[in-house]
């Protein structure tokens, strides 16, 4: 360790510094972004890398597909782009799904930061673009039917735009002024990591970054593998579980080694990968498996290089959490965002007062698309289901898990969209009975007001319900209904005026067992609807008022 | 003989009280502990001891304003009435459905708030208006009696009714509230449509859920405050503090008692500005440390920068998401966990942290010598030489060197492998860095930037602290006003009367009818005109700014741009979308030809005319300053302590300048200068400090 250059004070302040430096860059790119996807739901990841390619610091603000993933993305890029050829100016690009964040919809640009003739570190940022081009399509057999694909190029050289990129760009999306304008947004936030960068080097009176990202890293995965010794005993464990699929389940296998703050988290034996768009790439794979520990170990614990260092993600190539090119992944979140509950499965006898039940989630979607005078206009309506069971806590009602997506309002969506919302109501009795019962799934009604109306969704939880933990129960599974009737999960639609869209989002898992539930809380339960009458006798033996007061 | 105007602003453990006579400029002050069961004890206690005190005529007091903690405390505690929800059929749920949303993605324990209407009390009507105010199906009366009779019988004090679209068509709401008295006298009833006339259903139910929640406790008290206040024989009004920094009568306050939440804080920010106003500075960072937190608000061109939104009760304070929304106006300030009694330690990564968690006052910092063995803030400052152990709260409280430097050695210094100095340093260094940040963060995201602004510092921490922060935030001049503990009462003398109206009518720029905007408009002012004249402000002083929240279609953030005066006509409506694009740009950098733009609420300001500070400019009173004595303080630039000139701020005359290093004491605070910059007490007694190698002025 060079500790003699960085005394601890001086650490902390500039540890702080750096982190701080990404939030006021991510503030940047909130701000010029013009994708809700980015401004509301903070779908992107803003980083800064030391000269030696190391990511030290990530913007707070972000969602957990980004939990040690652009450190692949920079590394595919300079394997192209040498750092030996780089000028000042020089902007790198490439949406590749394998080296970055798993769908193509994800665009990773990287800029490096030169002082003097020296490359001190490098800027990037990831985004979600809403149109990359493409079907957008729940059926989509290979990532050729997916939008386009972008190989690592360099869309800036020495500050001067590479025409030829941005023609390509253009003529391949529907709406090149947003995708275009958040391109822009990106290379302008990168250009400002740079400026406040080198500020914070002057400022400080520093040479390089090294030394700092050198502290950063090596006490950070210290830290992380002291947490590993301290809360997981050596050993084995493994889980498995099942997602919905299409024609078949598919099966997500997954072995657990502990060994001396280490932690080697393999999925072989999980379900090839199919002709789908649900295979999730292995960077993807490991976000969420990494994530799935920051959250069970330590959640203050810095998104660096370092943090993740001791937890090793390994899968079969070919396999639906690591397929090989042309597999169609539009929709990885499907598989990847069960991967934190196959985690907590895993572990749930040694962390049985940390992890939580199954929730209802991936989380549900539905894709509208009208007919109006300015041609079509697509709508995103999301509704969440239950949340699992926790330690000590209930699970929530209809809350965003392991994603992080608000609702749009009744009001909004009804001045959006020629429909009308019937009703949007907690769905009674769908949480996992258990000690800490799971939270409640909703019913949301939509009635078509003209034609021209469609429809898109790929729901998942409609097979298998969502688990309960260490005695807690299953929580409810999802329904889609047409006019009453149910429809496949994943299912595009087209509507007649009048027509009645129903969703049922699953419940959450229970945690513990029920029987063990206060008799207050079940009192509350009754009373307020939660449970009716005779599950309340059925799962948790709890006849009424008079052992509840 | 000159009116008088009356503050009274109350703390969690204070009340302060104010007596000031606006032209002549003359101030008189007192301080007791406030009485949180019932507050309007200690107010009418201090006021009755301020006037004998003084010998002060109650006569002379024209006006009385109040800032109040009572709304917010309700929330927190639970404390409010057993209130129901009526909402349209399908829609009871989404007061607890909220926005789905996790405010912290790695905390698998997070609580969320839990609703103020329990799922039993939430009831449903059958009625639905859709967009634009059509009626799909209408009221069903006979619907609303059975409620109303249920309601009665779970033995309900207050209903917020809270209808979908009735912010386009009020007639139901207004038809429901009909009923539901007839059925139940007396009963309490709050309705969306006039709490808060906004789209958007969750934001809408929860903030007029809250307002009739807090409605009959903000009735009583004020009637007993007005009637306690006539008693003793003063003739002057009882106006209230708003969150915004206007004042509104007894009357409004109690219709809508949820724009009293952030009443008390409100007051400090007015008084940074007036001080700011007076010292002719337009432009300021407001910086209010104290034991537990920093809050730093922005006023830019005089006025603090509004928010629209504001979170009551939060789960965890410094977390955003984590309290209950409430869509209303709020002088928009950032509060993070650092204060006095922010506690130190040694972090997983071996790295310092200061703060969030707190001492508190009990134990309290290790110095307090209550038995708090967590090194704190207040324990670095001390041994950094920036408190006076002797002169802590005037000589109040001694302060125990030892045990400060005993906390900071074992669970700092030594585990770091520094010595105590260095650690505490690294202390008032870590805490100034978090402050500073997010300063500079809440800035950025109202698209200011700090560079020209001067800092007015209060809060018992404040100007210990402000000198570094200002230098990080690069800040050029810092102003301490004197008495900063009675800062909030002051800035209750300086409201004006004001009230803001809105209301939602989404509308097509262009394409919007200018006729009927104009009539939401000439409606929403005639309202404040009444409003106003019941205030005792004359109708030709009566002010009226306009402004409207436009955005893209497809976003969901608003922007907030003016809309000129006088009659609403096509050209009014070409001027707003010329504006909105404008005002995005200068945010966002670029505007978005392709995309339709929206005119979503509209709204009016209402104000009557602010009390003018008194500029008493330049005085030469004295030019040298009284030297009280000399100490040793930590001055980073020598990386060691250094003797310093310490002065009394009592002993400081308009005029006197000195040279930092320096310290000035009063009973209150401390000023420290723990590095270059110049000081001069101005006309107002203000020690406005200027640093060297600051930003631009």
């Amino acid at each position: 360790m060079s500790q003699t250059q960085i005394d601890p004070i001086r650490l902390g302040v500039l540890w702080q510094r750096t982190v701080f430096l990404m939030d006021e860059v991510a503030q940047t790119l909130i701000q010029t972004s013009f994708s809700s996807v980015i401004r509301e739901n903070f779908d992107f990841a803003c980083v800064l890398f030391d000269a030696k390619g190391r990511l030290m610091a990530q913007s707070s603000v972000s969602i957990p597909a980004f939990c040690g993933t652009v450190q692949k993305t920079l590394r595919y890029l300079l394997a192209d782009f040498p750092s030996e050829t780089l000028s000042p100016g020089d902007v790198l690009l490439t949406n590749d799904p394998d080296a970055g964040t798993g769908h193509l919809n994800d665009l990773t640009f990287a800029m490096p930061i030169f002082r003097g003739g020296d490359i001190v570190g490098y800027a990037a940022n990831v985004a979600h673009q809403t149109d990359i081009g493409g079907a957008v399509s729940p059926l989509a057999r290979e990532i050729f039917e997916e939008g386009l694909q972008i190989p690592p190029v360099k869309i800036l050289a020495d500050w001067h735009d590479n025409r030829d990129v941005f023609a390509f760009l253009r003529r391949n999306v529907r709406d090149p002024a947003g995708t275009l304008g958040d391109v822009r947004a990106q290379i302008a936030a990168l250009d400002t990591q740079r400026r406040k960068t080198l500020a914070l080097l002057d400022e400080q009176g520093l040479d390089s970054l090294d030394d700092l990202a050198d502290q950063i890293i090596e006490r950070s995965a210290e830290a992380m593998r002291r947490k590993i010794r301290e809360l997981l005993p050596d050993g084995v464990y493994d889980a498995e579980a099942f997602t919905d699929g299409f024609e078949d389940p598919l099966r997500l296998k997954l072995r657990i080694t502990v060994k001396d703050g280490e932690v080697i988290c393999d999925y072989t034996g999980s379900s090839p990968q199919i002709d789908k768009p649900v295979n999730c790439v292995l960077n993807y794979t490991r976000a969420y498996t990494a994530y799935a520990f920051k959250c069970l170990l330590d959640p203050e614990l810095p998104n660096n290089d370092g943090s993740f260092d001791p937890i090793k993600v390994i899968a079969p190539e070919g396999s639906i959490v690591n397929p090989r090119p042309p597999a169609a992944v539009w929709s990885r979140h499907i598989t990847g965002t069960y991967l934190p509950s196959v985690v907590f499965g895993a572990l749930s006898g040694v962390l049985p007062d940390r992890v939580i039940a199954d929730c209802g989630s991936p989380s549900w979607g539905a894709y509208f698309q009208a007919k109006t005078e300015r041609g079509s206009r697509l709508f995103l309506y999301f509704m969440a289901g239950g949340h699992g069971g926790r330690p000590g806590l209930d699970g929530p009602s209809c809350l965003s898990f392991p994603t992080n997506v608000q609702n749009t309002s009744v009001e909004e969506t009804e001045n959006a969209l020629p429909v009308l919302v019937c009703e949007k109501e907690l769905l009674p009795d769908t949480g996992g009975p258990g000690h800490q019962r799971g939270g409640l799934g909703q019913r949301v009604t939509f009635e078509v007001q003209q034609e021209g109306v469609s429809v898109a969704f790929r729901h998942e939880r409609v097979r298998f319900a969502p688990r309960g933990f260490l005695g807690g129960m299953d929580g409810a599974r999802g329904a889609n209904l047409l006019n009453g009737e149910p429809v496949p999960a994943k299912s595009r639609l087209n509507l007649r005026r009048g027509d009645r869209l129903t969703f049922l989002t699953p419940g959450g898992g229970g945690m513990g067992d029920p029987t063990e539930r206060s008799r207050a809380d079940l009192a509350q339960d009754v009373r307020n609807g939660y449970v009716d009458q005779d599950s309340a006798a059925k799962y948790y033996g709890y006849h009424g008022e008079e052992q509840g007061r | 003989m000159n009116n008088l105007d009356l503050g009274i602003d109350i703390g969690g453990t204070f009340t302060d009280i104010m007596l000031m006579d606006l032209e002549g400029g003359e101030r008189l002050k007192h301080k007791v502990l406030t009485t949180p069961r019932q507050p309007d004890l200690a107010v009418v206690e201090g006021v009755r001891e301020l006037l004998a005190r003084t010998g002060v005529d109650p006569h002379r007091i024209r006006r009385v304003i109040h800032g109040t903690t009572l709304v917010t405390n309700a929330i927190i505690e639970r404390r409010g009435a057993r209130t129901a929800l009526v909402t349209s059929a399908g829609f009871r749920d989404i007061l607890e459905i909220a926005r789905e949303f996790r405010y912290d993605i790695y905390d698998l324990n997070q609580e969320l708030p839990t609703p103020l209407v329990p799922r039993y009390l939430r009831r449903e009507v059958k009625e639905r208006v859709a967009p634009g105010g059509r009626v799909i199906s209408p009221l069903d009366e006979t619907a609303v009696r059975t409620v109303a009779r249920e309601l009665a019988a779970e033995g309900v004090e207050a209903t917020a009714v809270c209808l979908l679209h009735s912010f386009e068509r009020p007639e139901h709401e207004a038809r429901l509230r009909d009923v539901l008295e007839e059925e139940l006298p007396g009963h309490t009833v709050a309705l969306s449509s006039e709490v808060v006339p906004e789209l958007g259903e969750y934001e809408r139910m929860s903030t007029t859920v809250a307002n009739a929640y807090v409605q009959g406790l903000v009735r009583s008290y004020l009637g007993r405050l007005a009637a306690s206040l006539k008693e003793m024989g003063i003739p002057g009004r009882l106006f209230l503090m708003l969150s915004d920094g206007g004042i509104c009568t007894v009357d409004t306050a109690s219709r809508f008692p949820i724009r009293l939440i952030e009443s008390g804080p409100a007051g400090g920010a007015m008084a940074a500005t007036w001080i700011g106003d007076a010292a002719q500075r337009q432009d300021i960072v407001a910086f209010d440390m104290g034991g537990t937190t920093a809050k730093t608000c922005i006023v830019a061109k005089g006025t603090p920068l509004i928010a629209k939104r504001f979170e009551a009760a939060r789960v965890y304070r410094f977390k955003r998401g984590s309290g209950l929304p409430l869509k209303i106006p709020v002088i928009d300030m950032v509060e993070i966990g650092a204060g006095g009694g922010s506690i130190a330690r040694v972090d997983d990564m071996g790295v310092l942290r200061v703060g969030p968690q707190s001492s508190s006052s009990e134990p309290g910092p290790a110095c307090y010598g209550r038995g708090g063995e967590d090194p704190t803030v207040t324990d670095a400052d001390l041994l950094l030489g920036y408190l006076d152990p002797a002169y802590f709260l005037g000589g109040e409280m001694a302060l125990d060197v030892e045990a400060a430097r005993r906390a900071i050695s074992e669970k700092i210094a030594k585990p770091l492998g520094l010595d105590v100095i260095h650690a505490a340093w690294g202390i008032h260094e870590t805490v100034n860095e978090s402050m500073a940040s997010s300063a500079s963060v809440h800035a950025l995201e109202r698209g200011e930037s700090l560079a020209h602004y001067a800092m007015v510092a209060f809060g018992g921490a404040g100007p210990v602290h402000a000198y570094q922060v200002a230098r990080k935030l690069k800040v050029a001049e810092i102003i301490c006003p004197p008495a900063a503990g009675v800062l909030s009462a002051f800035g209750l003398l300086a409201a004006p009367v004001s009230f803001q109206f809105s209301r939602s009518r989404p509308v097509p720029l262009p394409g919007a009818d200018a006729v009927e905007i104009g009539a939401i408009f000439d409606h929403m002012e005639e309202e404040g005109r009444a409003l106003l004249a019941e205030a005792g402000v004359a109708l030709d002083a009566v002010t009226f700014a306009r402004t409207c929240a436009v955005r893209y279609v497809g976003q969901g953030y608003d922007v907030e741009v003016p809309v000129r005066p006088g009659k609403v006509d096509e050209e009014t409506m070409r001027l707003l979308r010329a504006s909105f694009e404008q005002r995005y740009l200068e945010l966002y950098g670029r505007t978005v030809s392709e995309a339709a733009v929206l005119a979503v609420t509209w709204r009016v300001t209402a104000s009557g005319p602010a009390p003018a500070a008194v500029q008493h400019g330049v005085v030469q009173v004295a030019d040298t300053a009284r030297l009280f004595a000399q100490r040793e303080i930590y001055v980073p630039e020598e990386d060691g302590m250094r003797m310093c000139p310490v002065y009394r701020r009592e002993d400081l005359l308009p005029g006197a300048t000195f040279n930092g290093p320096a310290v000035v004491e009063e009973k209150e605070s401390t000023i420290i200068l723990s590095g270059e910059g110049r000081a001069t007490v101005d006309g107002d007694g203000n020690v406005v400090v200027r640093l060297v190698g600051g930003g631009a002025v």
